[in-house]
């Protein structure tokens, strides 16, 4: 095994994978950045290094100085956890030519899954499904994808072939307003990925993600861990993700499977992957994207299948075979995690920064919470705006929901705006409860403004508690300026009174 | 002893009789009120109904986590109303409305213009931080001025960027 890891992340995340580190025995070395000297994976790393000031530009995606750190160190394994560096394929290959393991996969594989036309194109070979489009690999002029267009048909999606996160992409309803909306597809493309190359896929009607989880190891075992369900989004963000989903039976979850066995195999795909799909109304399904590293939803597979991925991850790049065969992989109950953002959804989820000044974590049965913050933690606006994960699991999905929502009830963040109150609303809708959405839910048929109508006003009697605690704290205030207008202890100042009255 | 309390934009005028009744907008209410030693938890009963809650001092506010919910309490007494009142501030209908920047971030377009007449929850700017694009709006009708960002540019925690008057 390893002797000494990196950890080339910040957040929850580097947490959770020191975590797997120590329980494996294994010493670990943690990077920060200026803004998170007092973050929690500094605490908890056995080594830390200061890589640079807080925009991560200057520290977190500085593959040169985190290699200049992997060998000052002498450590034998990079994890790069999810986002900054873990999809870059040069910093594989950095991590390889410095004789250092990378935890995620080989180079070329991050290349061909990470240019979304090129993997459209592999896996197409491989006979896996894909949303119809433009099958050219990117470099398709703007007349060309023009002709193309009605033989696809309408709507239709411009997307970035370098894309992500819903960058570069729009929905196109009829042919006359696709040139300018290629434009803009192009021009935001340009700025975040430095490529403005697109492509078209169908638009999938009523479609939900449904991603399946992988493993893969160097002697050419492949196998899925079962598949999540991560329909609820905004802004192509993941807000909530649930295992199993509700819209698969085994027959279907069997299917699936074993195509995103194959799209993995494809690639020659070797660490924990994801392949996303969309899966329409009758049962289609179609391959989106593969995400070649550990993602911010694995916990809830570890929480149904009680395999841990990340130390599964340290044991492939080891060399190690998988530690079970797909048969040996059950699915026990139903698992939910609700992203809780620093956001404030009573006010178009703005972004929430400032200091958290007390924090009461949830506990009791089936809960688990990954975090990285504590009480006195600064949330900044130089990284993501998540702060925790919350993860419960159930019996059945009905249990798994009615955890979710006491364990929202009991979780206490003061110092900072969170979107709690939007999972508590999501929790009662009762669309969620039978299972009933797709990836447009939130953002068409979801309202904070209705959920407020709905939930009672508590401000009168916040404006009581706030008054009582300030009027408190000026009591208070008065009785220190009185004892010291008396010059003298109050102990004197009676005995003083005491002897006079004698 | 009075105070005026201001949640969001709801106005509370609470008088603090004595230990065991307050008036909030005239209508008394039974109270028992106990804070939990040591820790910033009070747990209220006000006519029977049980609250308990998390509070603390923000920089201008006391942040008050109910029932989930994080409400900014503004409390003051009425000479400190006053004084506010005068040094102006604050989102009113009426006046000139300071669009303040909520967070650190970078400008990423201004679709609006000085002088030009917006509508209540108009975009008036767009910030990107902690890598996400927000929209900042309109609180209601008015007039553009004042304008002070472009932009490309970076802004600062609580830094002016526009009015609305």
């Amino acid at each position: 095994m390893f002797k000494k890891v990196l950890v080339a992340n910040r957040g929850e995340i580097a947490v959770r994978i020191i975590r797997a580190c120590r329980e494996l025995g294994i010493e670990t070395v943690a990077v920060y950045s200026e803004a998170d000297r007092r973050a929690l994976h500094v605490r908890y790393a056995d080594e830390a290094y200061l890589l640079g000031p807080a925009p991560s530009r200057e520290s977190y995606l500085r593959a040169d100085k985190i290699m200049d750190i992997a060998r000052k160190t002498d450590v034998d394994a990079i994890h790069p956890g999810y986002g900054f560096l873990a999809e870059r394929e040069n910093f594989s290959a950095a991590c390889e030519e410095a004789g250092i393991a990378f935890i995620g996969p080989k180079p070329s594989s991050i290349a061909a899954m990470g240019d979304k036309a090129e993997a459209r194109a592999t896996v197409i070979k491989a006979g896996v499904p894909v949303v119809p489009g433009t099958e050219d690999v990117g470099n398709m002029s703007n007349e060309e994808l023009l002709a193309k267009a009605p033989e696809i048909g309408f709507p239709l999606l411009i997307k970035a072939t370098a894309g992500g996160g819903g960058k570069g992409m729009r929905e196109v309803v009829s042919l006359e307003e696709m040139p300018t909306l290629l434009q803009s597809a192009r021009r935001e493309a340009e700025s975040a990925f430095g490529d403005g190359n697109v492509y078209l896929e169908k638009l999938v009607k009523g479609a939900r993600h449904i991603e399946f989880q992988i493993l893969a190891d160097k002697h050419g075992n492949v196998i899925h861990l079962g598949e999540r369900e991560c329909s609820m989004q905004r802004r192509h963000q993941k807000l909530l993700e649930e295992a199993p989903s509700s819209a698969l039976d085994e027959g279907l979850r069997a299917r699936m499977g074993d195509v995103a066995v194959k799209a993995a195999q494809a690639v020659d795909y070797i660490n924990a992957g994801t392949i996303e799909f969309l899966l329409d109304k009758d049962e289609n399904f179609y391959f989106l994207e593969m995400n070649t590293r550990l993602q911010v939803e694995h916990p809830i597979t570890e929480m149904v299948t009680g395999i841990d991925i990340v130390k599964e991850q340290i044991r492939i790049a080891r060399g190690r075979p998988l530690s079970y065969k797909q048969e040996e992989v059950a699915f026990n109950g139903h698992a939910i995690e609700c992203r809780v953002n620093a956001e404030d959804p009573y006010n178009n989820f703005l972004p929430s920064t400032g200091r958290i000044t007390h924090s009461l974590l949830p506990t009791g049965p089936g809960v688990r919470v990954d975090t990285g913050v504590y009480p006195g933690f600064e949330i900044t606006p130089f990284y993501d705006p998540m702060i925790a994960k919350l993860i419960v699991w159930g019996e059945t999905r009905a249990q798994a929901i009615l955890r979710m929502r006491r364990a929202l009830e009991e979780y206490r963040i003061v110092g900072v705006r969170t979107n709690i109150p939007f999972h508590q609303t999501l929790m009662d809708s009762p669309r969620f409860m039978g299972g009933q959405y797709d990836t447009r839910f939130v953002e068409e048929r979801f309202s904070m403004e209705n959920a407020e109508e709905n939930r009672q006003d508590y401000s009168e009697v916040a404006a009581i508690l706030a008054s009582l605690v300030a009027h408190h704290e000026t009591e208070k205030a008065a009785q220190i300026v009185q004892r010291n207008e008396r010059d003298t202890s109050n102990w004197k100042w009676v005995g003083r009174w005491e002897r006079m009255n004698r | 002893m009075k105070y005026i309390a201001t949640v969001e934009d709801k106005e509370f005028i609470v008088d603090i009789i004595d230990e065991r009744h307050v008036t909030v907008n005239g209508k008394t209410y039974q109270i028992d009120f106990e804070a939990v030693s040591g820790q910033p938890v009070y747990s209220l009963i006000a006519d029977g109904k049980s609250h308990e809650s998390y509070i603390a001092r923000g920089d201008d506010s006391w942040q008050v986590l109910l029932r989930g919910r994080l409400y900014p309490v503004v409390v003051e007494d009425e000479r400190e109303k006053r004084l506010r009142a005068a040094a102006g501030g604050g989102v009113a209908e009426t006046g000139e409305f300071l669009l303040k920047s909520p967070m650190p971030g970078l400008v990423v377009a201004v679709p609006v213009e000085d002088g030009q007449e917006v509508k209540k929850g108009q975009v008036l700017l767009i910030l990107e931080s902690m890598k996400m694009q927000n929209e900042l709006k309109s609180p209601r009708d008015g007039k553009v001025s004042r304008l002070k960002v472009k932009a490309g540019e970076s802004v600062e925690q609580k830094q002016t960027l526009l009015s609305v008057v």
